[in-house]
């Protein structure tokens, strides 16, 4: 193919100004069991930046109108009416739906009562649940579900969103749990995407628009559907451990080590899990390419991982599988892949999926089960990791299975066929 | 229209905002309105959102406090992480270094820099702005066209109306330039925080930092900018302020509340913090911020033993079980002073879901009550209480004179310069935003005064030179409490340790005290109390309600903390 070729496609070439056509996307922002941590990672972002994205500057994509609680001019009912004809499929404009915070199990509750909650169900949209009085308040799980059936696509934002995050950790009394566990694996949205998750607490800020930015790309055409990976991560950002980016891998290599906070060497001994973490802040920076938490001295504690917080707790402590492949970093073999490979797949590992034995999502193969060897290997690493402080594997065996997961099931909600956008069929659910 | 119900046949009228927009966290505002004196008499507020933070402390390791109480916050996450980490030394009886200290201080003051532009300028500022001023009051839009900005030399605006119309939402230069230099905020904080908003080097007794020279000196280059910037933001907000209560005296009745403050201080003197409960009335009069209470705008103690002495929490109100029926674990403090069962030493968190009444249950906050009095805290009662009181240890740049505080401003690009903030006559929105921006330019030299300790440690090298002093953590029962302040004001963490394992966790932040529902004495919480008695001004568009919003907002609640 010739460059002239090439350029004459409409669709090669994603750089060429703001869109001519003013199109506009919706984007509502749900709060749920969240600390707006990704509302503050979101204002950082800078490539793009929100404004940019607002006011419909960055190539190819179509100008966001932006609904976010944090954000908006209007409150109460004025607010919440662009949410209601979203769900109503009178908003005349797609849109896509970013949920901040994870989901708790209020669902379950009989009665009235809630643990995030938006709106009231006077502002209710047809279809959706109002019981009760007409000033009660709407659960941020009525709209969840509601919104995420015609949305273009969902995204998590943050860890809470994507995994569940603290609100689901052992000892948790709200049933939270991550926006796809919610959703149930069947979901997709109206594009046929599963949901799209940036883990992080808090993200990066660029991490959540960039990927925003490629799902918009990809339906302009400018692009191919964006490499996710089996947990719907945008896998050019998590496919990396973190440690591998790291500045003082070179320390690591050469069996150097920290001893105390404040040290300049390789952290793994203060209770840095990054050999097994996958995020790309040491490659990114926390901001414009400054700052990451081992590039200023500070342990990674695996906040982007499904098994944050309880699989890398207690924190400054040096993780099990630490002493054995620091020392002998210099030989690297294959115990230590293995070690890795193990302490990995569990950190990928949600404590709700490990008692359910099933994984939510729908992107990828690697959904399956646990194999025998690994669950006895985990057994024993376990052993090392909770020595002589609490036992959250133990803990979170007990932990109820929040009874609201994979909602559209039990609200029969059918998502094996396509869900007509602006009255136009898109491609069907099946097709993709 | 905005009435859910009409209460009565005559001018009251119910009205509800679920949500209220522009605040951090969930908030829904209910409110009963006199619509022919165009006036709030009644309002709650609902703090709609619960994670339970206290709940999930409970059982764990005392080494995962730090990183999983600052996230109860995503706005001041790090103010979170240092009060956890002040529990957490006391209890384990180990002070960080000087060095240690002075970071702390920065990387807190930072905080604010990356966070009160947002409130001015995303959350409270579009209030201010061209297109929500011409659609609610053309008029008061046509007199700005006409007035001159009387600081004009220094944010470079001629006329009132060219700052409203800076203020628009995503257009306007001022919200650009605050997103802009937040993140340049965002980037020292970055340096030797590791991340925002959940840093990731802070740990008990000192962060886990090395800060080399460039380290201080990438700091201090980005504070740099803040001291032209935040003088920009003081003089934008005082024309602001000015122009409105010029306009329209009545304005001073927007968000009026009575002068009842209340701080636990921060920014430690680094020779005088050592970590222990003995001495907190000693090492708090020490901090930059002086901990302390003003009711009726007296000033009562800065005794950090009788400020947290005198704290009750009340949860009539809010989705709790009452525990305090039996009486309290502890009859006093760790010094000795008697506190009271609903003391937090003697807290127990029961969550209780259910539907707000207004009439019983409403709030997932509770209510913190000081002397069982309301306490309004956040950046008003800080400066309000470190001017007054005389206190703050020496300092190059800020100055306080039991009336005001005297800023002493470096050069930067603006010629060197002294700014005075002076304690106001009434207290109202238009006064607490002004207060929030003064308070920019206090951090500000906060941050570049600690920094500048932080040369001169490293300078003189040894001991005090270091970032971190070895702990560890004993067996047994201990406890520790930790008392500091976000960009919203009074935080403390109580924690009580059973051999090694966290047995009770009582977390008090900023917005829990100043958007806290009614308590059992029938006083309501300060940003409801504010609320009422607001007068509707705007003479079109009524049904926005926008000074009763402006009032909610000059208190920059942010409900995450509130509930945790
Ligand atoms: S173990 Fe941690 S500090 Fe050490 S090289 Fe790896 S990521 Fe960096
Ligand atoms: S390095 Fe670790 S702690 Fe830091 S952002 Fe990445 S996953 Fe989170």
């Amino acid at each position: 193919m010739s460059y002239d070729e090439v350029a004459a496609d409409p669709l090669s070439n994603p750089v060429g100004g703001p869109d001519p056509d003013d199109n506009i996307i919706h984007l509502f922002w749900l709060q749920g069991m969240g600390c707006d941590g990704c509302t503050t990672a979101l204002l950082a972002a800078n490539r793009p930046s929100l404004e940019e994205m607002v006011l419909g500057t960055v190539p190819r994509i179509p100008r966001i109108i932006l609904h976010h609680p944090m954000l908006d001019d209007d409150s109460g009912p004025d607010f919440m009416s662009a949410y209601r004809q979203a769900v109503e499929g009178t908003l005349g404009a797609p849109y896509v739906v970013v949920l901040e915070g994870s989901i708790p199990d209020d669902q379950s509750f009989p009665g009235e009562g809630y643990f995030a909650a938006l709106g009231v169900a006077a502002d209710a949209p047809q279809g959706m649940r109002a019981t009760g009085r007409p000033d009660q308040p709407l659960r941020v799980s009525d709209w969840a579900w509601a919104m995420a059936r015609r949305a273009e696509a969902c995204f998590s934002i943050g860890t809470c969103a994507t995994w569940g995050g603290i609100p689901a950790a052992a000892g948790n009394i709200t049933g939270s749990m991550g926006f796809m566990d919610y959703l149930g694996r069947e979901y997709r949205s109206a594009r046929g995407l599963p949901v799209v998750n940036v883990p992080g607490c808090a993200p990066i800020g660029d991490n959540f628009t960039e990927t925003l930015m490629q799902v918009l790309l990809y339906f302009d055409g400018a692009v191919k559907l964006p490499e996710f990976d089996e947990l719907g991560r945008p896998e050019w950002m998590f496919a990396e451990t973190v440690h591998r980016h790291c500045m003082k891998a070179g320390y690591y290599e050469e069996g150097v080590f920290a001893h105390e906070p404040g040290d300049n060497e390789c952290l793994v001994e203060i209770g840095c899990w990054g050999p097994v973490v996958q995020c790309n802040i040491t490659e990114r920076g926390a901001i414009n390419h400054t700052g990451g938490c081992m590039i200023a001295g500070g342990a990674c504690i695996g906040c982007t991982m499904p098994g944050f917080p309880d699989k890398y707790s207690p924190f400054y402590k040096a993780p099990p599988g630490s002493a054995v492949s620091g020392t002998v970093s210099r030989i690297y073999g294959g115990g230590i892949r293995r070690l890795r490979r193990l302490s990995m797949t569990a950190g990928n590992h949600t404590p709700i999926w490990d008692r359910a034995d099933h994984i939510p999502s729908a992107w990828g193969i690697a959904a399956g089960q646990k194999t025998p060897a690994q669950k006895v290997n985990a057994y024993f690493y376990k052993k090392l990791q909770y020595k002589g402080t609490v036992n959250h594997s133990a803990r979170n065996k007990k932990q109820p299975q929040p009874g609201s997961r994979d909602i559209l099931k039990q609200k029969g909600v059918d998502m094996s066929a396509s869900v007509p956008v602006l009255g136009e069929r898109v491609v069907t659910r099946e097709e993709l | 229209m905005h009435a859910v119900s009409q209460q009565g046949a005559g001018q009251l009228r119910r009205i509800d905002f679920d949500p209220v927009a522009r605040v951090a966290g969930g908030l829904a505002l209910r409110t009963v309105v006199d619509t022919e004196r165009f006036e709030v008499v009644e309002a709650s507020m609902l703090a709609t959102m619960y994670r339970g933070y206290e709940v999930l402390l409970r059982g764990r390791d005392p080494r995962d406090a730090v990183f999983v109480s600052s996230r109860a916050c995503g706005v001041c996450g790090g103010a979170h992480a240092w009060t956890s980490a002040l529990a957490c030394e006391m209890a384990y009886g180990s002070a960080p270094p000087a060095m240690g200290i002075v970071a702390r201080n920065w990387l807190s003051a930072l905080e604010d820099l990356c966070d009160l532009p947002h409130h001015l300028f995303q959350r409270a500022g579009p209030d201010f702005s061209e297109p929500l001023v011409r659609q609610t009051s053309p008029e008061l839009w046509a007199r700005a066209q006409q007035t001159p900005a009387a600081n004009v030399a220094t944010h470079g605006y001629g006329l009132v109306s060219e700052i409203m119309t800076a203020m628009t939402p995503f257009r306007g230069g001022l919200y650009r330039r605050a997103l802009e230099l937040t993140r340049v905020a965002k980037e020292a904080y970055g340096l030797v925080g590791g991340k925002h908003p959940h840093p990731q080097t802070t740990t008990p007794a000192g962060v886990s930092a090395l800060i080399d020279p460039s380290d201080r000196n990438l700091t201090l280059l980005r504070i740099d900018k803040f001291l032209d910037y935040s003088r920009e933001v003081a003089a934008v907000w005082d024309d602001l302020a000015d122009f409105f209560l010029t306009a329209d005296p009545r304005y001073a009745d927007v968000g009026a509340g009575p002068k009842n403050f209340f701080d636990f201080g921060r920014w430690d003197d680094p020779f005088a913090y050592d970590a222990t409960f003995e001495n907190a009335p000693v090492w708090g009069e020490r901090r930059w911020s002086t901990p302390g209470v003003i009711v009726d705008g007296r000033l009562r103690t800065t005794n950090l033993h009788q400020i947290d002495g005198g704290v009750e929490e009340f949860v009539d109100r809010s989705f709790y079980e009452d525990w305090s029926a039996d009486g309290g674990v502890y009859a006093t403090d760790p010094a000795g002073n008697n506190v009271s069962a609903r003391h937090p030493w003697n807290k127990e968190t029961l969550p209780q879901p259910g539907g707000p009444n207004l009439n019983g249950q409403y709030s997932w906050s509770t209510a913190p009550r000081w002397d069982r009095l309301a306490m309004e805290t956040g950046a008003g009662a800080r400066m309000w209480i470190t001017a007054m009181a005389r206190k703050q240890p020496h300092s190059r740049f800020v100055e306080s004179t039991g009336h005001s505080l005297v800023m002493h401003m470096p050069q930067a690009a603006l010629p060197e310069a002294t700014l005075e903030w002076l304690v106001p006559e009434r207290w109202n929105a238009f006064e607490r935003n002004r207060a929030r921006a003064y308070s920019l330019v206090h951090s500000t030299l906060v941050a570049y005064e600690n920094v500048l300790i932080g040369y001169d440690l490293a300078r003189i090298g040894g001991p005090d030179a270091r970032t971190f002093t070895e702990y560890e953590i004993p067996k047994g029962g201990v406890v520790g409490v930790g008392y500091w302040g976000g960009p919203r004001g009074a935080i403390s963490h109580h924690m009580e340790i059973d051999n090694r394992v966290i047995r009770n966790y009582q977390i008090l932040a900023g917005s829990t005290f100043n958007a806290s529902p009614m308590d059992p004495f029938g006083t309501p919480g300060p940003c409801e109390a504010a609320v009422m008695g607001t007068p509707l001004l705007s003479t079109r568009q009524p049904e926005r309600y926008l000074d009763a919003m402006r009032a909610v907002r000059s208190f920059d609640p942010c409900m995450s903390c509130a509930t945790h």
